[in-house]
């Protein structure tokens, strides 16, 4: 009875500071204000929240379901002796450096072609997109079973062709790079869009002045094709390298971080730090520390990719 | 002013409903079962009966939820205060870490327990589902003991009447079982298939279980020390690294589409009592296998002990009357209920002298290859009870890998960083 007494008494005590609040918008504002509070919510919940809870733990030891132990500086101090770390670290630049490139190559050849007048331009261009759409895990499945050593279609084609049997995902050294093809072959599509979206924009009067002066292909596409597309280069970089960073579920399905923690990437160790040993607290530290070297390398892209448009 | 205070005054009768606290303790028992088909059958009839004679105070059973894995599934509900009274599939290297929690039960504290336990298990049994605080949290449910499955036709067409029992008998029939068919120069014939991924409990199929079987029945631990770093371990990776090296297992990880024992791919596999059903059901015409215990060393003499892959009862601590949960508990494992248990599931109670008991004869009667695992079952070990064992196995996993799959370490100095990377963890 007296618990539910006091539940009434603090339910209108709660209700007058309600109204002293709302009563200090005006009608406007609070259209306004219901307007943005499904934002406000889900800021709320799954940003605000999650970030100030994070900051909590790099501080704590905690199992999930044990109490919080207070370590004060530990996990980062940990962090320095783990060398898997460092080497889930060297594993992500390692693919950085295979998916960037041939990522960017790869769809700036296509958007070309694309962005010129042939037979069933419309369909190529949802031919190549359609990776996209198809679910990560999926796509990872079809492409475990292509890399397949003994059984797979690619050794098979290899074979027929008289090459020998390569162990695409059981070697240490060639098992990163495998990932690396089948995420860009996964990704290009978008990135195709992107550049054609580009390519569009440069002006046909440019092409046409250079044609009067005799440009070659080359030239043009050096001289002309590059600079204009700058900002669009700036975006892809940036977009891939976030994406490249964010390699998870390629190694999670395909090879657990093997052979040799070769495909050991640093969201993959996280992963593994927080949800198969419950080391929420160092996983914490470990996805801040990563999040400000992802912040490092983005900013130093723009930096040098950047360039002044040409007048 | 109606208008201003209709949605605050909405939301907050809303919340105050929600968050009422006013309930009763339910008055009837939540069972979460493994959610495959076997095992909510099984579940299913136990319950009907238990509800039959104790309608005051009924079990409401349910499979688990859908979840990646029982343990995140398991591990989300505790941390959700949302935990069942009684499951029945947890994995026991989990049992120290809800302990450590306080949210299991200590089923030592209700007064028959011994005597319900000690008429059920093996003094092995009970000494090894206790806690390192004395307690015991858990009840060994059933096991499905890992043994060698092999082609037994094949095997025989090659010249060899039996299963290879040793490290050399199995080497011998390597050499002959492994071969390259079609003459293209690759090898179509393997003597048997490792999985050679790197997720920490891989190792319970093929280190720990040749570890246990070469050792005599060592665990990882012994009295919370890491005793792992022994001659016996470093057989156990010596002897396999030869069967990679050598060519006689696959490179490769194992692919789902085929089944490379049933393709006759390989000739061996190391696998529990659930291969019996998918055999029958997808075996070519023709196909013959059968089981025998894990290969030891040479010189191995006593029991041949395997990996035993037990799931346990646990009782969380929930606003149930624990006494009443206990009953049902112990109607759970009662001789009856672990008679359906291998009936409906084909899984193996863990119950001593099983063989012996008539209940139980019968069944084994009709269905051999069962009893051969029910006779492997009398030598099994489970795991080590420590909060840290999946960290443990990860460094063994990591090590296997270096050593076993791609000869980057020799064994002595892989088994002996596995134990020194172990002692670390339980500091």
């Amino acid at each position: 009875m007296l618990k539910q007494v006091r539940r009434t008494f603090l339910l209108i005590k709660t209700m007058k500071i309600l109204k002293i609040i709302t009563a200090k918008f005006a009608k406007n504002d609070r259209i306004g204000y219901a307007l943005v509070m499904p934002y406000i919510v889900h800021f709320c919940l799954f940003i605000a929240f999650p970030f100030g809870f994070c900051f909590v733990l790099l501080f704590h030891k905690w199992d999930i379901v044990s109490e919080m132990q207070w370590v004060g500086a530990g996990n980062f101090y940990h962090i320095f002796q783990d060398k898997l770390f460092f080497k889930a670290i060297r594993n992500t630049f390692t693919f950085l450096l295979v998916h960037i490139p041939l990522q960017i190559g790869i769809a700036l050849f296509l958007a070309e072609m694309l962005n010129q007048k042939i037979k069933f331009r419309g369909f190529f261009r949802s031919v190549y997109f359609m990776p996209v759409v198809v679910s990560g895990v999926v796509i990872t499945i079809l492409w475990d079973q292509l890399y397949a050593q003994d059984t797979g279609v690619i050794n098979m084609i290899f074979v027929q062709l008289g090459l020998p049997k390569m162990p695409w995902l059981t070697s240490p050294y060639l098992a990163m790079p495998s990932i690396a093809i089948m995420a860009t072959w996964k990704n290009v599509g978008i990135y195709v869009v992107l550049f054609l979206v580009g390519l569009q924009n440069v002006p046909k009067q440019l092409y046409e002045a250079a044609d009067l002066e005799g440009a070659s292909h080359w030239y043009k596409f050096s001289r002309i094709t590059l600079p204009m597309i700058n900002p669009t280069m700036l975006m892809v970089v940036i977009l891939s390298t976030i994406n490249g960073f964010n390699l998870f579920i390629e190694p999670y399905v395909m090879t657990g971080g093997g052979p040799m923690n070769s495909t050991l990437s640093a969201v993959l160790y996280i992963y593994n730090q927080g949800f198969y040993f419950y080391h929420m607290g160092y996983a914490a530290t470990l996805g801040f520390c990563f999040a400000a070297i992802v912040f490092l390398v983005v900013f130093l892209q723009r930096k040098l990719v950047e360039q002044k448009p040409l007048d | 002013m109606k208008n201003t205070l209709f949605l605050p005054t909405t939301f907050l009768l809303l919340f105050a409903a929600c968050t009422s606290d006013t309930r009763e303790a339910p008055q009837s028992i939540t069972y979460w079962s493994a959610n495959n088909q076997y095992e909510i059958d099984l579940a299913k009839v136990v319950v009907a009966e238990w509800n039959q004679q104790h309608p005051d105070f009924p079990v409401q059973h349910q499979p688990i939820p859908e979840g990646q894995s029982s343990e995140e599934v398991i591990l989300a509900a505790v941390v959700g205060k949302n935990a069942p009274d009684v499951y029945s599939n947890m994995w026991p290297g989990d049992v120290q870490l809800y302990a450590r929690a306080r949210v299991l039960m200590p089923l030592n504290q209700f007064a028959d327990f011994d005597s319900v336990m000690q008429a059920r298990n093996s003094a092995e049994t009970l000494r090894e589902a206790r806690s390192l605080d004395g307690n015991t949290y858990q009840i060994a449910w059933k096991t499905n003991p890992i043994m060698m499955i092999y082609n037994s036709k094949m095997l025989r067409q090659n010249g060899f009447d039996h299963p290879p029992a040793t490290y050399s008998e199995f080497i011998e029939q390597a050499k002959v079982i492994t071969a390259d068919l079609d003459g293209d120069g690759y090898t179509d014939r393997y003597m048997s298939l490792l999985d050679i991924r790197v997720t920490w409990w891989q190792r319970f199929f093929d280190f720990y279980t040749f570890y246990i079987a070469a050792s005599g029945g060592k665990m990882l631990m012994q009295d919370g020390k890491i005793i792992f770093d022994n001659p016996s371990a470093v057989a156990v990776f010596r002897f396999l690294r030869f069967l990679f090296e050598k060519g006689y297992c696959p490179l490769e990880k194992a692919q789902g589409r085929v089944d490379a024992f049933l393709s006759e791919r390989v000739a061996t596999r190391f696998t529990g009592p659930w291969e019996i059903k998918h055999a029958e059901k997808f075996k070519p015409e023709g196909f013959e296998y059968d089981f025998a215990p894990v290969p030891v060393p040479d010189d191995f003499a006593g029991p041949r002990y395997t990996y035993g892959d037990i799931k346990s009862i646990v009782m969380f601590k929930t606003r149930q009357k624990s006494q009443k949960v206990w009953q049902f508990v112990k109607f759970l494992i009662s001789q009856k209920n672990d008679y359906r248990l291998l009936e409906l599931t084909t899984q193996l109670p863990v119950r001593k002298n099983i063989l012996q008991d008539s209940l139980f004869q019968n069944y084994f009667v009709k269905n051999p290859a069962l009893a051969v695992f029910a006779k492997q079952a009398e030598f099994i070990r489970g795991t080590d009870l420590s909060a840290g064992l999946k960290e443990i196995f990860d460094a063994i996993s990591q090590e296997y890998e270096a050593s076993v799959v791609y000869g980057a370490k020799s064994a002595e100095e892989a088994v002996k960083d596995a134990a020194q990377r172990a002692r670390l963890i339980l500091k």
